[in-house]
This record gives C-alpha cells, sequence and structure tokens, in this order.
C-alpha cells in the first residue's frame, strides 16, 4: 500500500500507524511489572484511603458513602492533629539530622580509612541488630532508659545522683534517643554507598591547589555524595513520620506523635476518620519527596549507576 | 490427518486432559472434605491472647487433629469491622458482652444451641441464660470470662487506701499511673469517675466533664501499657503506683517478685466485660468449633487458664477443681465463685459515642 497525498502533504497508511503503535507499546511492555507494583500496592491503595477519608462511619461502625469534607474539617479545626504533625515532622527532621551526622562520620571513616574487608564486616556489625525484633529492640531502651534501668543504675553506682532519675524515659527525648538508634543503620549504609565510590585523592588535590579543608568538603565531597544523602533523609525522616510503636513504648502519655491519633482511630474502626489524618501525612511525604527530586537530580543518580 | 490424529486432535486432547484433570481435583477436594469431617482440620480463630494455652491447643491437635490457627484479636470494634471484612475467613471469633449481640444484628455470626454441648453443663447456670445473649434461635457464643476493672495500687506508696477512680487524678501520684492503650476505656473510666451511668454512650455535655477529667488524668499518666503484662511489669518495678485492669493482678506482681499491692472497684462503678466464642456465620470450617470446644473448655483447662491469667471465668466444674487443689481462696479472692457480679458492671459494648470519645482521647493526649 502507497502513501496517498492529501493537500500536498503524504499521509501514512492506516497500517504505519498500527505499527508504530505496537512497537511502542513493545517498549512499554518492560515497565508493566513495576507499573501494575506501582499501581497495585502504591496508587490503589491511596485512592481508597483517599476515597475513605471523605466518607463517615455511622454508630454502627459502617463506613457510609456520604462525601463530605468533614473528616478534614476535623484535623484542621482541632489544633491538637496540627501541633503533634508539627510535633512529629520536628522530632523526625530532628532525628534525621542526627542520624546523617552521626552516620556520615561511620561512613566516612569506613570508606577513607579502613580497608575493604573490615569495612564490610564493620557494616555487617551495624546491620546485625536489625536480625532482632524492632519490639525486642525498642523494649531493650526501656531497660536502659528507665526508672532501674542501666544508665541510672550506672549514674547511681558513681554517686552521681542518690536516687533513680525519671529524666531518661516516657518523654520526647527519649522518643528522639530511640528513633535515631532505629534509624542509624539505614543512614550509614546509604551514605557508605556513596562514600565508597568517592575518590578521596580529590579532597587533596583541592587542597593542592588552595582549597581550605572545609571549601573541600563543601564544594567536592557533598556535591558527589548527595544522592546518598538524600536516600538517607528518605529513608530516615519519612518512616518516622509513621511511627507509632517507639513513640507509644518509650515516649509515655505525653510522647505521642501523629501516627498514634491516627492508630487510635483505626484501631477503633473509624476507618474514614484516621483515612483522613493519614492521607495528611501521604500527602506531606508526597510533597516532601517532590521537593527532595527536584535536589536530587535525576543525572546524579544514573551517573553513578 | 490420519484416524487417530482425527479422533485425537490438539484441542480434543486438551479438553479430555481438562475434563479429567477437573473430575479427579473435585474427588480430592470432596475426599479432603470428608477426611477433614472425620479426622479433624485447621479452623480461624480471632481471639486475645487469653483465651488458650498453647499446650491444650498441641493436646486437642494430637487428639482430635484440630488446629486452631489463631489470629490476635486487639479489640472488640477492629474485632468488628475485620470481620465484616474477611466474613467467611474467619470461623470463630471472641467478643465482649454487648459487642456479641451487635455482632449477631449485623448477621456475622449465628446462634448455638448452647445445651447441645455436653461440656456447657460445666458452666454456671446463668452463664447460660444472659438475656443479652439469647436469640429466639438459640444463643449468642460459648461463655468464657469476666471481670470488672479495677484499680490496683501500691500501698507503700499510694496513702490513705483509695476508693475512687479520682485517685487516678491525684497530683500526688503525677507520672505514676499507668492504664492500657484503650483509648475508649479510658474515656470510659472518666465517664465513670463523673458519675456517667453509661460510659459508651454519653452526651456532649457528659463528654465535656470527662474532657476536664481526661486533661487531670493526662500528666500522672506515666505511659500506656501495651498489654496487661506491661502493666503487671510497671507494678513489679514500682515504676508505676497505680494502673487499671482485670481481677486477679495481685499475685501476677506478686508472683513476678514485686511488692504486695492492693485493688479495690471505684465507688462510682466501674465498666467490665463478659466474653464469649462466637460462631462466624459464613465459616467454611465452622462444623469443627463444637468438636473444639467440648475439648477446649474441660473444666482442667479452664482450671489451669485460671491460674495462668487469674481472672473469673464461667466454668463451675472449674472452681471446683480449684477448690480441690487448695487455690480456694486465690478463686474467692477473684470472684469466681459470684458470677452474678457481671449484673452489676456496666457491659463493654458498642457506643453512640464511640467516634467523639477517641476525637476527646485525641484532643487531650495528642501534643
Amino acid at each position: 500500500m502507497s502513501a496517498e497525498i492529501v493537500g500536498g502533504a503524504a499521509v501514512a497508511p492506516p497500517t504505519t500507524m498500527t505499527i508504530g503503535r505496537g512497537a511502542r507499546l513493545r517498549q512499554l511492555a518492560p515497565f508493566l511489572p513495576a507499573g501494575v507494583i506501582l499501581i497495585g500496592l502504591f496508587f490503589a491503595p491511596l485512592a481508597l484511603m483517599l476515597v475513605f477519608s471523605f466518607w463517615q462511619t455511622n454508630e454502627k461502625l459502617d463506613i457510609v458513602a456520604t462525601w463530605s469534607l468533614q473528616n478534614y474539617a476535623n484535623f484542621f479545626d482541632n489544633p491538637t492533629y496540627v501541633r503533634t504533625l508539627a510535633k512529629t515532622i520536628i522530632i523526625g527532621a530532628g532525628a534525621t539530622v542526627a542520624c546523617l551526622l552521626m552516620a556520615f562520620a561511620i561512613a566516612y571513616f569506613l570508606a577513607r580509612y579502613v580497608p575493604r574487608r573490615w569495612a564490610t564486616i564493620a557494616l555487617l556489625a551495624i546491620v546485625v541488630p536489625f536480625w532482632t525484633s524492632y519490639l525486642l529492640r525498642v523494649y531493650s531502651w526501656q531497660a536502659i532508659l528507665g526508672e532501674f534501668g542501666a544508665i541510672n543504675q550506672v549514674l547511681m553506682g558513681l554517686g552521681l545522683i542518690s536516687e533513680p532519675s525519671r529524666l531518661f524515659v516516657y518523654n520526647d527525648a527519649s522518643t528522639f534517643i530511640v528513633l535515631v538508634y532505629v534509624y542509624l543503620p539505614f543512614a550509614a549504609l546509604a551514605l557508605y554507598a556513596s562514600l565508597e565510590r568517592f575518590d578521596f585523592t580529590q579532597l587533596t588535590a583541592a587542597q593542592d591547589l588552595g582549597a581550605r579543608p572545609d571549601q573541600a568538603f563543601r564544594h567536592i565531597l557533598l556535591p558527589q555524595i548527595r544522592p546518598g544523602i538524600i536516600t538517607a533523609c528518605i529513608f530516615v525522616f519519612i518512616p518516622i513520620l509513621g511511627e507509632f510503636l517507639t513513640p507509644i513504648m518509650v515516649g509515655g502519655a505525653n510522647g505521642l506523635l501523629i501516627a498514634n491519633l491516627v492508630s487510635n482511630f483505626f484501631r477503633n474502626a473509624l476507618i474514614p476518620e484516621g483515612a483522613a489524618v493519614a492521607f495528611m501525612i501521604a500527602a506531606l511525604v508526597t510533597l516532601l519527596l517532590i521537593v527532595f527530586r527536584r535536589y536530587l537530580q535525576i543525572e546524579d543518580v544514573v551517573a553513578r549507576g | 490427518m490420519s484416524t487417530f490424529d482425527h479422533r485425537f486432535s490438539r484441542r480434543r486432547f486438551l479438553q479430555a486432559s481438562a475434563a479429567v484433570g477437573a473430575t479427579v481435583s473435585l474427588g480430592g477436594i470432596t475426599a479432603a472434605c470428608n477426611v477433614v469431617g472425620q479426622q479433624g482440620g485447621t479452623f480461624n480463630w480471632m481471639t486475645w491472647g487469653d483465651h488458650y494455652i498453647d499446650s491444650q491447643l498441641k493436646a486437642i491437635e494430637e487428639s482430635d487433629k484440630i488446629i486452631a490457627n489463631i489470629t490476635e484479636l486487639a479489640g472488640n470494634a477492629e474485632g468488628f469491622a475485620k470481620l465484616k471484612e474477611v466474613k467467611g475467613q474467619l470461623d470463630m471469633i471472641s467478643g465482649d458482652a454487648l459487642w456479641v449481640p451487635a455482632y449477631y444484628d449485623e448477621g456475622l455470626i449465628e446462634a448455638i444451641n448452647i445445651n447441645d454441648f455436653k461440656v456447657a453443663s460445666q458452666l454456671y447456670p446463668l452463664a447460660r441464660e444472659f438475656k443479652i445473649w439469647t436469640v429466639p434461635g438459640g444463643y449468642l457464643g460459648y461463655p468464657f470470662g469476666w471481670s470488672p476493672i479495677s484499680i490496683y495500687y501500691n500501698p507503700k506508696f499510694v496513702d490513705p487506701a483509695p476508693d475512687s477512680w479520682e485517685v487516678l487524678l491525684d497530683p500526688k501520684y503525677k507520672g505514676r499511673v499507668v492504664v492500657e492503650n484503650q483509648p475508649e476505656e479510658i474515656v470510659a473510666y472518666m465517664g465513670k469517675a463523673s458519675g456517667v451511668e453509661d460510659p459508651y454512650n454519653m452526651t456532649d455535655d457528659q463528654l465535656a466533664t470527662v474532657k476536664g477529667l481526661l486533661e487531670q488524668l493526662k500528666p500522672n499518666v506515666l505511659r500506656f501499657a501495651q498489654q496487661s503484662i506491661d502493666s503487671v511489669n510497671s507494678m513489679i518495678s514500682e515504676e508505676a503506683w497505680l494502673i487499671t485492669g482485670n481481677l486477679g493482678n495481685e499475685d501476677r506482681v506478686k508472683e513476678g517478685g514485686g511488692p504486695e499491692i492492693k485493688s479495690f472497684i471505684p465507688k462510682e462503678g466501674t465498666v467490665g466485660w463478659m466474653d464469649a466464642e462466637m460462631t462466624v456465620k459464613e465459616g467454611a470450617n465452622k462444623s469443627l468449633l463444637k468438636p473444639f470446644l467440648e475439648k477446649a473448655e474441660q473444666a482442667e483447662n479452664i482450671a489451669a487458664n485460671f491460674l495462668a491469667q487469674g481472672r473469673p471465668l464461667f466454668n463451675e466444674a472449674a472452681y471446683k477443681i480449684l477448690v480441690n487443689s487448695g487455690e480456694k481462696d486465690r478463686a474467692d479472692r477473684y470472684l469466681y465463685n459470684k458470677p452474678e457480679t457481671v449484673n452489676s458492671m456496666t457491659l463493654k459494648g458498642p457506643g453512640l459515642s464511640t467516634a467523639k470519645s477517641i476525637q476527646l482521647f485525641n484532643e487531650v493526649f495528642g501534643a
């Protein structure tokens, strides 16, 4: 079949268009599994949660499909939710910064000064706590920070305090400490993955050319490990926004975070009410990911494989 | 095409194979169903961790080949909502007091004939006749245990001896109270403290009063216990001086090496629970429940459960075993011989003010 001339322009026969579309579909085929997973496990639940968040629960705990903004209005009308979300963000951001600083020190030391074989063993030691249950690790902190815990025993043994202090547990500080402990390995692994590929002679070269150590650090090292830093932030900050077990176990009655309030709704079958608050967190996470992505600059990741 | 090819074309061959396969599969399924009926099988049970003892389940598995596949039940509301979703994927579910008729009204469970169970003759007669569990078609569940919520205190630190919910609000006990992480119940306790008759169905005015009490309670609460053993442990370590819980915590604290503690039922009244095992209407394996319960609810098992968990149960024959084995004092202290006490408690149930109660709790205990 030849192309027709219409108005002076060649119009391709329909079969050519079909082949083109087919080729494009074949090109997209490799993305199908990822697409199905993304839609099935991310977008569909998110959409479901969004829909639920506009519905209501009746007195029989049935979900009633009457559309309303009431659940969102409750969130914004009640300063507790906004305050608790703000507190969660502050604790999450603080814990992320603390994790980054500590993880950077660990990863830098391992990548620069420790032979690869020993670094692998050290990394394994960082990962080992993950082999035990999360619950067990958080429980163990009760035994460390508690009124009759290890810290108090040591301080009393040293004669620094005469009676057990209750300052170490069941407050925001203890929640912060345990969150840093729980998420530090994620940050350390992400940063180590970036730092081990970094050529440290670049720092020497920069200083040979007159850069101060802090300038070499800021202008040579940091830009090259930026993807690792961003990944570490994502691995630490975002899960903390959904943390409810650590606050309930070591945070005490005054240490609850936003996920605890969401959990109270879900445990009492108030799914739409919980979904609205959960969606506010999800919206915030999505917003943060968009921001992170702008700073991440995708070519950095691609260039590093 | 040869004659053979003609008679057994690929399509015919596949059709014939599919037919044979389906027949064999159906036969297998039918046979398996018969085997399950005759020789046991697995059923799905959503329940609280104190409704069974592992050794008891193992013994039933060995003798009757009935395996209980257990899912932990966190609370009544959660169980109710989950059963609505999964329906026939569960065969039996435990529930408290007024939640039981709520399950029935929703068409989620079916009534049983309690007198069909031989083991039911071991129950206190009153446990077979609760009006809230009786419907024209029978009885809504197999009765298990009950308890009022009591306040426990360490007399070394809590003085004078309290008799009211108000002790939980006393500024003297700042950071010394541990309550279980059950927001609706905590709101109900404060409802009782304020003199409300039915704390699961409070008016807005009553809720406003309760909010004031929750605000007083907040600084006193050290933490929320994830389960009752956490409350007991906090008394053992003397980290907490006051806890709330079911009957029987005195012995659990003492057995854990803790101090002598005392308990009381607040003068304003208290909330309480009595629970039952319910048969899920659409449960695929519900035929296993009767033979299972006939074994599981035997007096020996119930007496062992009482000694392990320490709150009264409805099996009267188990009480006699406890008396004969020198445990009368403990059983009587925990009102095991006074099941009629349930009639004086405000029973747990689905309430009209649940959503508002949770909002209120979040409002006070959030940041």
